[in-house]
Order: C-alpha cells, then structure tokens, then sequence
C-alpha cells in the first residue's frame, strides 16, 4: 500500500436490518496518519458500520475498502493490520489476563513484549488474575493493550470509553496517544466513534457526524472550529434584530447569543452597527458542533 | 514551561502552541539553549494527537526559534530569526495592524495605545529581568 491509498474508504454504504435502514448512502474517507472521529446519537449508524468494514456483517449495496483491499474477500490480509476495541468487551473468563494476552499474541505476526509489560504496570493489572473477575475498567485496559501490542496500521474503537471512571477514560485516551501512536505516524491511523466528544477533542483531526445512516457533516477539526462559532452579545437596550444567516438566535432581555456557521463576521458587523456595550465571540467545540448540528439539520 | 490550550480560542490548535513558546522565549521564560517538553509526554498531558505537537514544533523550526538536535530534543535557538530585517519589520507591521485595527474597536486612543504598548514592553523586561536574576543565583 502507497501512502495515498485511503486505510478506509466508504462508499455508499447500505445496510439494513428488515425494513429499517441502520446505514443509508454512507461516503467517508480516512487518509493515513490521521485520527478520524466518528460521531452520532444512538442508532444513528455508527456500531453498523464499524461492523461492516470488519466483515461483521456484510453490506447490502456499496463499498467498503480497507487498505485498499475488501474486508469480505481478503478478510485474513485486513484484519491482520488492524485492531478492534468494542464497547462491550468479552473474555472467556477462565483464563487468566495472561492467558489471555498469549491467546491474543498468537493470532498474530508481531507482538511487542515492551508495551505489553509497560501497560500491564500503567494499568496495575495483575497478570494472574483470571478475566471473570475483572472490573469493566480492567477489561477495556486489557483490550487495549491486546488492540495496540501487534502495532496494528488501524486501530478501531467504538465507544471504548463509556460506562468507564473519569481515571480510566483519562489514562485510555493518554494510552492511545501515548503507547500506540509512538510509531512511525503513516503506520498509526485511528477511526473511534464516541460520544465522548470532548474528552477526544485533541486527537480528533477529521470527523464525519452521522445522522440516521447518512453523513450529515465531515469536516477538518480546526477548520469546523474556526466556523462554528458563538457570539454573545448586551445591548443598552432590548432589540430584535434580523440577524440574517444564523444557525441559532437566543434574546435573553437586552442579551443575545448566536450561533455562526462560517458567516460570524458579517453577524459581527451587523452586531455592532447597533452598538453593543459588551461583544464577544468563541469557536464551538467539537462536542457544541456535534450538537449544533442537530440544528443544522432541520435547516 | 507550562503549555495550554484551548479549543474555544477559534485559533488551530498547533498555532496556539507556536505563539505560546514565542511568548515564552519573548519573555524570558524559555531561555536560548533551553530544551522544550519532548512530544510524547507533552501530547499525553495535553492529551492531544501527536501529530500537532510535531506540527507545532517543525513550524517553530521552520520560523528559526527552535533547533533540533537529533536523538536530543527541539531546543530554543541563540538568534531567533534567519530572516532579514525589512523582512522581520513587514511581518512585526501586521502584528502592528492587527492591534491598532482593535484598539480602534475598542476606542483607543493613539496616545493611549503607545502608552499601553510602552507598559507592555516594561512588563516583558521586567520578566527578562527575573529570569535572568533567578538564573545567576542558582
């Protein structure tokens, strides 16, 4: 694979579950090197199309490519260049979390004994444990560490980190960075779906929002934050103004606070024409975007 | 030096970085010869995507205020511009503008602004200063 072959490429993406379409025309398009977000309510598709560029299910009309290749036909040659972390994560609860490490580490070509031992210590997991008696914590620590040990080209994680302590959604995200995205950076791409948007705000460079199967928005992170953005303003007096191209408008007495979607000079100025005795603008997060975009859709 | 961001500024993330260690070296609290936080742990306590912090840094690079030294680090750099002066005077006139553009935004006077410029300046001596004092008394 070049570097300009996408590690995932989505085209079209239907799938249905009897008559209700889960995923309905998806397109995205993840470049080497990046971590792409991937975010929506609940039902809105995501969970559906993870599965279908793992071959978990198979899609019902599309393209799914990964590293180029078909996940359906060359499964094998896929799956060994990529991790999976899902939301719930099952061990066979007899063996012990170094067992269960080995059963791992034997599906696979490359394993690095270093990170293994260094996350084991991080994440204070007793190696002799059995996995029945692990917290949900400990469990999606000992997915990550057998998602990032074989240094996979893709890591995939959906939801990882709910229902999990503050601490342990912390050192999760810290990990990803930390341990996994250590190797050469075209060799280190992540695709996470969540709805812990803020919590991944930094390592996001690209997102697609997806609502009711379709994308709704794909943009760069710092490009959506440079065009959402939010203005408040206080008037001497209470006035309404026809604030022309908003996304939002709330008054609040002599207040108003608004809602800008690439257009927050021109509201700027039409602000101030009115003399404002107090003025001020910021960008959205991701997470505020993510739920402006709610907004945008029925625009 | 500490390093924060903020998502909420409207401004790239990595640019936040870059003006932040310009300050520090403006200020003095970042001496030349001095090393920066090495990405990897720097990019897990702003738990942000290390590509932004090697971002930040090869634009600092780029800029002529850091060094790399392979196997060592980034380090801020003794004379920190390779451009020539009319350059540096064009590039420091739009700073300029910028402030004078909001300054009259916010009704300032001229006289007002030199002034607050003059205290400014006064401020960043004023931190060179103490560094400098607290490096000679170890």
């Amino acid at each position: 694979m070049n570097n300009d072959t996408p590690v995932i490429e989505i085209q079209n993406l239907v799938r249905r579950y009897g008559k209700h379409d889960a995923v309905n025309g998806l397109s995205l398009t993840v470049a080497a090197g990046k971590c792409y977000g991937f975010f929506g309510r609940n039902g809105a598709g995501k969970t559906t199309t993870i599965k279908c560029l793992l071959n978990l299910l198979r899609p019902d009309a599309g393209t799914t490519r990964v590293f180029g290749l078909d996940p359906c036909r060359n499964e094998v040659a896929v799956k060994s260049r990529l991790a999976y972390v899902p939301d719930m994560v099952a061990f066979y609860p007899w063996m012990t979390v170094s067992d269960t490490l080995e059963y791992l580490a034997s599906f696979r070509t490359h394993w690095n004994r270093d990170i293994e031992a260094d996350l084991l210590r991080r994440f204070q997991l007793d190696a002799t444990k059995k996995t029945a008696s692990l917290s949900k914590g400990q469990r999606t620590q000992l997915a990550l560490i057998g998602a990032i040990c074989p240094e996979p080209e893709l890591l995939v994680l959906d939801e990882p980190t709910s229902g999990l302590d503050p601490i342990v959604r912390r050192e999760f995200i810290e990990t990803v960075i930390g341990a996994y995205q250590s190797g050469d950076p075209t060799r280190r791409t992540v695709f996470v779906s969540t709805h812990l948007i803020a919590e991944f705000e930094g390592l996001i460079d690209e997102f697609t929002i997806i609502e009711q199967g379709r994308e709704l928005l794909t943009m760069n992170a710092d490009a959506a934050r440079d065009r959402f953005r939010k203005i408040h303003a206080r008037f001497p007096r209470e006035l309404k103004l026809p604030l022309s191209g908003a996304l939002s408008v709330k008054y609040a007495g002599r207040e108003v606070e608004i809602l800008a979607n690439g257009n927050s000079e021109q509201l700027l100025a039409e602000l101030k024409a009115h003399q404002p005795e107090e003025l001020r603008t910021e960008s959205l997060t991701l997470e505020e975007i993510f739920v402006a975009s709610d907004v945008l859709r029925q625009s | 030096m500490i390093l924060q961001i903020d998502f909420k500024s409207g401004q790239p993330v990595y640019l936040q970085l870059v003006e932040q260690v310009r300050h520090a070296a403006a200020s003095g609290s970042l001496q030349a010869g001095e090393p920066l936080p090495s990405i990897r742990p720097l990019a897990e306590e702003l738990r942000v995507n290390r590509n932004t912090i090697a971002k930040a840094y090869a634009e600092l690079e780029s800029q002529g205020v850091i060094e790399t030294i392979p196997g060592k680090g980034c380090f801020l750099r003794a004379v920190n511009s390779l451009l020539t002066k009319s350059a540096r005077h064009d590039l420091l006139a739009q700073e300029i503008d910028r402030a004078i553009v909001a300054a009259h935004h916010l009704r300032i006077g001229d006289a007002e602004l030199l002034a607050l410029v003059q205290k400014r300046l006064d401020i960043f001596d004023r931190n060179n200063q103490a560094a400098n004092d607290s490096k000679a008394q170890p």
